[in-house]
């Protein structure tokens, strides 16, 4: 039954979707009209625990100064933030303000009602400039701007100090390249003891590919060709990133390799993980480790790592209610808020002023111990994924071609040479 | 106007009336969506936009020459072939040591059943635990025997097994309670007369018990094979189709489409609902072949 409850939701959901329809499929652009009485807003956001205890703090003081203007927020799964979206446009009824995943943008700029922002960044009170850059890309697609930066990350390594030292081991340091963290990972592994060197996100999503994104790009490789109409990785610098990889896999055994990405936290915690390649989000995980962070080991010298960007969307529910919606994520993502946030939280600050304070980074630092090492990393971020519609199948090509080739399935020329077909596919038919 | 005043007065309207409730629900969320399902699966769409592109065949066509729509074909074929006769052989079996009178005996029914009322996250989550391949008590047990350590669900070419055994674990018990219903229908003088007619146990079961549990078996089969065509809450949450997509089945070949990649505008909702289309007619020429030759071999009670 519980099959067929969920066969009958989903071909409920895929018929609402062939018969409803609203005339605006392009961007709204930002009304001028304000709203005549008090509004409520909703708001819908992933945030929990401590994350969620800040949020509200900061509501509480943007209600509390506008009684026209309330904000009403609703928990909502990132992971599934697009799909509960979908489901509300389907009902008519998207809320105000939404979370979104950067990576999502490409399929969101179809959306009925999505706010273009493109003209209300340039309003020099919303201090576009001042996002950090990699963010400001994320939230643009096709030129135009469609959301509100709201949270980055980076990867970096978050290391066992306690293994280390136990392996008579130096602590890894922002000159090692990618064959010192091999070595490292390798003396570090015990399968007696069922311990790792390294882990590794292996079901085959997003989180496999931007794993090996930056190992791409610091080798000189990159994911599509300039016009970004063809795959790019199977270069030869791509199979040599991928190589480093498999010869932890498959060669040295040094890595567990996390089939279901959902256990790799706990893994580190009980002290069988030596390194782990990760972003902020994962250190409140960790109370039971003693942990060091380090920026990304590098191929001659380039430490460059890749950003993770996710952002506040808007919604023209009419009524002046998307201008009072921009009211309050300009408010949100003001320096002030955005500090406060990050004291709160450990999230990176997304702009540039915070990160730039020197008082801060120090007060960060000493609250959230190596965060701080994120924050500076984000200097480290030199490219950013490709916008297009037909990325998610194109992430997918890859994200399947590193997990076979780490499982030894197949060798790594051909597995992305194999994705690349896939990928250039996908390309041409522009993601239909 | 006297015609409809027969009618109001008639059997025909209570028994609308009665089933009125049920029928506005099967017409809102059964035969709505499947008119408009048919309707979607010849138009390119994506869910998020309303844009919509008439394109006839074409999303029908393109499922032949699509590699993953094969695997997922392939997968939910073998994972089909599997558990139906493995699981009703097991409730068969388990049903058959269930029927008879010993102390604890309704404990014992209860515990074959309670899978069945166990949500499949929680199922999920235990059986992650007992079949990880590392940590896992199932290669701890196995390790003591001097086999393994299997990789289950991390390995390729195990995974779509330990997903059968799962899922045999999960619905045994209703497919057992079934047999258990039907084992104690069988009536006592037809067994007694095989035992006085000298018959051993082993074809007193076979020649007797077994004819006899035909109408159970064949809905067992019958509805086993429609839930198998249409996993997806296992797949979903414990394997997400991996290792490689050896898991990916249909059903959640035809989500990753419709809701995780194929949103945007003009996208690949409508590949996915003719996928879907497919699906419901397999299961439709399946089932319907079932009942036809249900009804030629299997025996029913005058």
């Amino acid at each position: 039954m519980r099959r067929r409850l969920f066969a009958i939701l989903a071909v409920t959901a895929l018929v609402a979707a062939a018969c409803t329809g609203r005339d605006d499929d392009e961007g709204t652009a930002a009304t001028e009209e304000t709203p005549a009485g008090p509004v409520t807003l909703t708001f819908w956001h992933g945030y929990s625990d401590a994350e969620a205890e800040s949020l509200e703090a900061l509501l509480d003081i943007w209600n509390a100064d506008n009684p026209n203007i309330r904000i009403e927020p609703l928990f909502v799964n990132n992971d599934k933030a697009l799909q509960k979206l979908t489901v509300a446009l389907q009902g008519g009824e998207p809320p105000d303000i939404t979370y979104q995943y950067g990576s999502s943008l490409p399929q969101l700029a179809a959306a009925p009602g999505l706010v273009d922002l493109t003209e209300w960044v340039q309003e020099s009170e919303v201090n576009w400039e001042d996002f950090v850059p990699g963010a400001r890309t994320a939230a643009t697609f096709e030129d135009r701007v469609l959301g509100v930066p709201a949270l980055i990350d980076n990867l970096a390594v978050v290391y066992n100090k306690t293994l280390f030292d136990d392996a008579g081991l130096e602590y890894p340091n922002d000159q090692w390249s990618w064959d010192d963290f091999r070595a490292a990972a390798a003396a570090l592994t015990d399968p007696a003891e069922k311990r790792f060197g390294f882990s590794y996100p292996m079901d085959a999503s997003e989180d496999t590919v931007w794993h090996y994104d930056p190992l791409l790009w610091q080798n000189g490789g990159s994911i599509l060709t300039e016009d970004q109409t063809q795959a790019a990785f199977n270069s030869p610098e791509g199979v040599e990133a991928l190589e480093v990889l498999t010869g932890m896999a498959v060669d040295d055994q040094s890595v567990f390799l996390d089939i279901q990405n959902s256990a790799y936290t706990d893994v580190f915690n009980s002290g069988r993980i030596g390194m782990l390649v990760t972003g902020p989000w994962d250190l409140p995980s960790l109370p039971d480790v003693d942990y060091g962070v380090e920026i990304l080991p590098g191929f001659d010298g380039d430490h460059q790592t890749i950003a993770g960007p996710d952002m506040w969307c808007v919604f023209d529910n009419g009524e002046g209610r998307a201008q009072a919606a921009l009211e309050f994520v300009k408010w949100l993502t003001d320096p002030e808020q955005i500090e406060q946030e990050a004291l709160a939280t450990g999230h990176l600050p997304i702009r540039l002023s915070v990160t730039e304070d020197a008082a801060f980074l120090e007060e960060f630092g000493q609250a959230f111990p190596g965060v701080d090492v994120f924050a500076e990393n984000l200097a480290n971020v030199e490219q950013a994924r490709p916008v297009l519609a037909a990325y998610p199948q194109v992430s997918e090509a890859m994200g399947l071609a590193i997990v076979s080739a780490m499982l030894g399935e197949s060798e790594p020329q051909a597995a992305l040479d194999e994705a690349a077909a896939q990928a250039n596919d996908a390309l041409a038919l522009g993601a239909a | 106007m006297d015609r409809f005043r027969r009618f109001l007065v008639s059997d025909h309207a209570a028994g609308w009336a009665f089933i009125l409730p049920s029928v506005i629900l099967i017409v809102v969320f059964g035969l709505i969506p499947i008119v408009w399902g048919l309707v979607l699966s010849f138009q390119k769409a994506g869910l998020i936009s309303p844009e919509r592109e008439w394109v006839g065949f074409e999303n029908y066509t393109r499922i032949v020459s699509d590699p993953k729509a094969r695997q997922a074909a392939v997968n939910t074929i073998t994972y089909t072939v599997l558990f139906v006769p493995t699981s009703i052989m097991a409730a068969l079996f388990v049903a058959h040591a269930l029927n008879r009178k010993i102390a604890f005996i309704r404990f014992y029914r209860l515990a074959v059943f309670i899978p069945v009322v166990t949500s499949t996250i929680a199922t999920g989550i235990m059986f992650l635990w007992l079949f990880d391949k590392n940590f896992g008590l199932a290669n701890w047990l196995l390790g003591k025997i001097g086999l393994g350590p299997f990789g289950f669900f991390e390995d390729p070419d195990q995974a779509m097994i330990a997903l059968v055994l799962m899922t045999i674990w999960g619905w045994l018990g209703f497919d057992t309670i079934i047999y258990l219903a039907a084992l104690q229908g069988v009536p006592h003088e037809l067994i007694e007369a095989a035992a006085i007619d000298g018959a051993s146990r082993w074809s007193t079961f076979w020649r007797v018990t077994w004819p006899m549990l035909g109408p159970a078996t064949l809905l067992l089969v019958v509805w086993s094979t429609i839930s198998a065509l249409q996993l997806f809450d296992e797949v979903f949450f414990v394997t997400k189709g991996g290792p490689l997509g050896r898991t990916s089945v249909l059903v959640f070949y035809v989500y990753r489409l419709a809701f995780e990649q194929g949103l945007g505008a003009l996208s690949l909702a409508g590949y996915a609902a003719a996928i879907a289309y497919v699906l419901f007619l397999v299961i439709l020429v399946l089932t319907l072949a079932q009942f036809w030759l249900g009804r030629r071999v299997v025996h029913y009670q005058s």
